[in-house]
């Protein structure tokens, strides 16, 4: 165990390097866009040419570009994602606040997603080619092909039209959790409806296809064989046996929610990461984007880690000590 | 799944594959027998071949757009006011004027899909919006499939070191969520069509390489690849005349399922506005959010255009892997 541990870890340190240099090199993608983006706030009466080479010796941009990299990486490793061009303040303390509803919207979206589809992926696959079955998988395939922003958009719809209710959609109206559950859930109900039906779509079929493998085992025929109920069979055998790598796909998961959720967050108005990123985006504060998609993508590369390592605890048929 | 990268020690257990039956493109019989077979398919993959006949129609109205688009995108409608009143002195009042903007409009004759909040033609915006949909799409994975099949190609045929640094680099462009990277590359590089084609290409490079490079290593096992090493067939040549034609069942199952991803990934890009202005569908389902529920049409519409695309790519690419490469099964 502890061998393959250490192996994984090697294996994601390069990951993460690379990660850091790709956002590195995308950051002097344009020589001086930063700088001029940087000084696009300073009143005319200052002399524009004095303001950049001022601008520039801050960033350290006038530096070479190999002695940028050293330090970028050096900041980037201790912890210093850079500063706001328009607050001023950390990357890191501007993100630290909105992390809390961002998590929260994944978790919720990955709640919805296995309540919906563990259920649906079962009787799919106990009843295999009836026409629950085929409903069922046709139902997945459209979840698939529906973008979640248009979910979003037709659940808003159904909601005004049909239950005459509207959630806020302005951001004052956000309240954390534990500040006003009713409130918050309010806002996080929609988008988190929206993201947990497009997962839940591609959890169910790959349940499906698990539990259809797991159903033709041996030990499975014992087990009806000896007289149990279905339930118990379901239940106690094969649900078990196929749920690993429903966990693998989680941990994937995680990322694509990440990714989807910048789109639902703007357009629900929760003052996630997602948010956070396309307002920044908008207001050309470079290194805001910069940091809030390298600490994204290196919490992602850490999930993935994880999961890794708890498949191998949940099927311990899995020999670490192979290369994986 | 692709979260589990081999490493280079498998490589040298891999079984050889057997080859797959030839599926008919060797074979060229008469047509009638040739139209029985693909009856035959269609009727096997009833899903694929609705999947199929949806991107004939999407291509056909992207290809005659100006014809079949009926209309300008961004040509203003207006109407006869009911209201008009010649004799009225109330300035204030639009009754004075005799067409107001035909704007917001429920499907009609006229405007098959209604009009849009400009007054302009919905239909027309959506039809030219495929052409712009798929056009990017293709060029993107021009793009991808051009690296990425380079890549898995020499990554797959030498093995070794070579092959482990560039799945680590792949592992690396994976770990991103391709709409994170996208949004990365709007904020750094200027927005032009030429920009979002390659960033949405970049993208697609890892995906590409990983099952060409899966595809290669069997066919590297086969023993005509030992052959054409026998009788001094040069790597270069062994990879491009050899073991590329063999990719290509995969590299068809690719593109197809790829088209589908990037078109999302466009009108995810165009939903934020990130993507350089033209009539485009994430583009008009913003938009279309703001007038929702005094009328639904254009978020609808542009909606249901995005879903049906992405539905037709993938419904397509699962029958084609079906009958194409089985082993891709992801």
């Amino acid at each position: 165990m502890r061998q393959y541990f250490i192996h994984r870890l090697m294996l994601n340190v390069p990951v993460v390097f690379l990660v850091v240099t790709l956002v590195f090199l995308m950051g002097h993608a344009r020589p001086d866009f930063a700088e001029q983006r940087a000084a696009q706030g300073l009143s005319s009466t200052q002399d524009y040419e004095a303001a950049i080479k001022a601008i520039r010796h801050e960033l350290g941009t006038d530096r070479p570009l190999w002695e940028q990299y050293g330090v970028y990486l050096r900041d980037t490793f201790t912890g210093d994602f850079g500063t706001s061009f328009i607050t001023h303040h950390s990357v890191t303390s501007e993100l630290g606040d909105r992390l809390a509803p961002s998590v929260e919207l994944g978790a919720l979206q990955i709640a919805i997603a296995l309540a919906i589809s563990i259920p649906i992926g079962i009787i799919s696959a106990v009843r295999q080619d009836s026409w629950m079955d085929y409903v069922l998988r046709l139902l997945a395939v459209v979840g698939l092909a529906i973008p979640s922003f248009f979910l979003g958009t037709l659940l808003l719809l159904f909601a005004t039209k049909l239950a005459g209710w509207t959630p806020p959609l302005v951001p004052t109206a956000y309240r954390e959790l534990w500040e006003d559950p009713a409130a918050n859930l309010k806002m996080m109900l929609l988008p988190a409806l929206a993201g947990g039906f497009a997962q839940a779509a591609v959890i169910m079929r790959l349940l499906r296809s698990e539990l259809l493998d797991v159903l033709r085992q041996d030990y499975v025929r014992t087990a009806w064989s000896k007289g149990l109920a279905e339930r118990a069979v379901v239940a106690r055998h094969v649900l078990r046996n196929a749920l690993g790598p429903v966990v693998t796909v989680l941990g994937l998961m995680i990322g694509i929610l990440f990714g989807g959720n910048v789109v639902l967050e703007s357009m629900f108005a929760i003052p996630g990461a997602g948010q956070f990123l396309v307002i920044s985006l908008r207001q050309n504060d470079f290194p805001v984007v910069q940091g809030v998609v390298l600490i994204i993508a290196t919490a992602l590369v850490t999930t993935n880690l994880i999961v890794d390592l708890s498949y191998g605890w949940l099927d311990p048929r899995i020999r670490y000590g192979r290369a994986a | 799944m692709s979260g589990q990268a081999s490493g280079a020690s498998t490589i040298g257990h891999e079984l050889p594959v057997l080859s797959q039956p030839d599926t008919g493109a060797g074979e060229r019989l008469d047509t009638r027998g040739a139209a029985r077979k693909l009856l035959r398919l269609a009727v096997r993959k009833p899903l694929g071949t609705l999947g199929v006949a949806i991107i004939a129609a999407l291509a056909l109205v992207a290809v005659t757009a100006p014809i079949a688009s009926r209309y300008a995108p961004d040509e203003s409608f207006t109407r006869r006011n009911p209201g008009f009143d010649p004799t009225s002195t109330d300035y204030y009042r639009t009754d004075r004027n005799e067409f107001v903007l035909d704007a917001k409009s429920a499907p009609s004759m006229d405007h098959w899909l209604g009009t849009d909040d400009a007054g302009r033609d919905i239909w027309s915006r959506i039809v030219w919006g495929t052409r712009r949909s798929l056009g990017i799409g293709v060029a993107a994975l021009a793009v991808s499939l051009t690296i990425g099949a380079a890549l898995g190609i020499v990554s797959g045929y030498f093995g070794g070191l070579i092959d482990t640094v560039m799945q680590r680099f792949m592992d690396a462009l994976q770990a991103f969520p391709a709409l994170l990277i996208l949004i990365l590359a709007a904020s750094a590089f200027e927005l032009t069509l030429r920009n979002l084609v390659l960033a949405l290409g970049f993208v697609g490079i890892a995906q590409v390489s990983r099952l060409v490079r899966g595809k290669v290593l069997s066919i590297r096992a086969m023993p005509f690849i030992e052959a054409g090493r026998v009788i001094g067939a040069s790597d270069l040549r062994l990879m491009v005349f050899h073991i590329l034609p063999n990719t290509a069942g995969t590299i068809i199952v690719v593109f197809t399922m790829g088209l589908g991803t990037v078109i999302l990934a466009e009108a995810s890009l165009s939903f934020l506005a990130l993507t350089p202005p033209g009539v485009s569908w994430g583009q008009m389902l913003n938009s279309g959010r703001n007038f929702i529920n005094s009328s639904p049409w254009q978020a609808v519409f542009s909606g249901l255009a995005i879903t049906l695309a992405v539905l037709a790519f993938n419904l397509a690419g699962d029958a084609l892997r079906d009958v194409l490469d089985p082993r891709l099964r992801v």
